[in-house]
């Protein structure tokens, strides 16, 4: 055959693979949007069945074994179960359970083939949260799909049910990073109920491994409870891991309490500049002016992290604005620039300058302090 | 025979205007309805309600924004503002603007029903 016609014969070859190829994506394309449309009109529709289920108490509105398998009934349920609260909500579960509709989810999450199907499952049995799949949702705590791992979870957590903060809890050690991070939301959510579990937690484990319990612990500050502070005390005596140490002091800063300054202080002196920088910016968060002197003393440490840390700290406690512009005359210059970046931080180079424009002062020593220059 | 009570809902949430339409309907009030802000506040304008549920965060204009323009053109239309949960700015500031009431988001409907009752 001449080239001139293999020439043509493979142009015209690609030309009808990409003609096809561009046919195909438009009629996806197009099936895809008339579907979604479709499923947006149904779920609008859902919207006024349910809204008038809620709102009329002899409602005869059908909602049929096709609506429950539907995805926009779903999408609709979870909607409207979001938008409400007390009462009504128990309304709602109970059309849901004389519909079977978590009974259906849950046989797609147990035995679906298909992920997504596994997953919506997953999501929508989290979202309206009934007590009758509470034995499903911790089944899947072991699911093979991280997402449906963290769903169920949250399903859990949406109707505080308490035995599963063990399972949850247990699993930090196991599990991939953004997994366990979603399970401590979960925990969160749980509130003092799930301290004393994540406390057992850190004391087994904090001797073998850091990721997990590091994590625990900074749950625990975000729970703010109280009661952990002494325990949390004994760990950071106890514990030789520095991803742990730090994590206690962080969450120590969270739950603010008095009581962990006198060790707090003394981390200000250890030999590891990540445990004095973190004391320090605990100390802030604690918001004892009694700590101030002692911070000060911390703007002139030898490491630039601990010195900034300190500043930052200062300006959140009551007087240690005043401290950090004394320390602008610390014959340390170092000293007296962290304490200058601090109170920029605060907004008072802005103050300064207003007071300057307005007339109200003439001589800000933070604006001379920045004319000086910092230091490298 | 009375006339109906009349009251505008605006919110950007399709959900809540689908329940909040059906549960005013069903109470016996003509609702009327808006998606966004800048609508919300043309229906305010133009219609003669007897009272608004307004929520705060929509496209176009804000909720306390809707208000304040009515409060700057001299309108004295009755507002209930829905806020988020954790919003205690709004909840105060509508009052500073004019709001007679406020009802937080995810709401009961007896209880804001029972507030709208208790304004009309």
């Amino acid at each position: 055959m001449p080239l001139d016609q293999i020439i043509r014969l493979a142009l015209l070859v690609i030309f009808s693979v990409n003609a096809a190829l561009v046919t195909a994506l438009v009629t996806l394309k197009t099936v895809h949007r008339r579907r979604m449309r479709l499923h947006e009109k149904r779920r609008q529709g859902y919207l006024a069945v349910l809204s008038r289920h809620l709102s009329y108490e002899h409602c005869t509105d059908p909602i049929t074994e096709d609506m429950a398998e539907d995805p926009a009934f779903l999408d609709a349920l979870i909607d409207m179960r979001n938008a409400i609260t007390g009462d009504e909500v128990a309304t709602l579960r109970r059309i849901v359970n004389r519909h079977g509709v978590i009974e259906r989810q849950v046989r797609h999450l147990d035995s679906s083939l298909l992920l997504g199907r596994r997953l919506r499952a997953a999501v929508a049995i989290a979202e309206i949260g009934d007590e009758t799949a509470a034995d499903a949702l911790m089944r899947h705590l072991d699911d093979r799909e991280p997402e449906i791992r963290i769903q169920c979870a949250r399903g859990l957590g949406r109707i505080q049910w308490t035995p599963a903060i063990d399972q949850i809890v247990s699993r930090f050690s196991g599990e991939d990073p953004w997994v366990r991070a979603r399970f401590s939301d979960t925990l969160v959510g749980y509130g003092t109920k799930a301290t004393w579990p994540l406390l057992a937690y850190v004391r087994i484990n904090h001797r073998f491994e850091s990721k997990g319990p590091a994590l625990a612990l900074r749950t625990i500050g975000q729970i703010q409870d109280d009661q952990a502070v002494g325990p949390m005390l004994e760990i950071l005596d106890d514990a030789a891991d520095l991803d742990v140490q730090l994590a206690t002091i962080e969450a120590l800063g969270e739950l603010a309490s008095p009581e962990a300054l006198p060790a707090l202080v003394d981390l200000l002196d250890d030999e590891v500049w990540q445990l004095r920088a973190k004391a320090a910016s605990a100390m802030g968060g604690i918001g004892d002016p009694e700590a101030i002197p002692r911070m000060f003393g911390s703007l002139r440490d030898e490491n630039w992290w601990v010195r900034r840390s300190a500043a930052a700290a200062l300006a959140r406690l009551p007087g240690g604005v005043d401290a950090l512009y004394a320390a602008l005359e610390d014959e340390d210059r170092y000293a007296a620039d962290a304490a200058a970046e601090a109170l920029t931080d605060a907004g008072e180079l802005v103050s300064a300058r207003r007071r300057i424009d307005a007339g109200v002062s003439d001589n800000e020593p933070l604006l001379a302090h920045m004319e000086r220059g910092v230091v490298a | 025979m009375s006339e109906k009570k009349k009251i505008l809902v605006a919110d950007d949430s399709e959900t809540i205007r689908a329940l909040l339409q059906t549960a005013l309907e069903s109470a016996g009030y003509e609702v009327d309805m808006a998606k966004d802000g800048v609508s919300a506040y043309e229906l305010g304008s133009n219609g003669d309600y007897d009272l608004v549920i307004l929520d705060q965060l929509m496209p176009g204009l804000l909720g306390l924004d809707v208000i304040t323009r009515w409060h700057q053109e001299g309108m004295d239309v009755p507002v209930l503002m829905l806020t988020g949960v954790d919003d205690d700015r709004t909840a105060v500031e509508s009052f500073d603007r004019g709001a007679v009431d406020y009802v937080r988001k995810p709401f009961r409907i007896t209880e804001l029903m029972a507030r709208i009752r208790m304004r009309l």
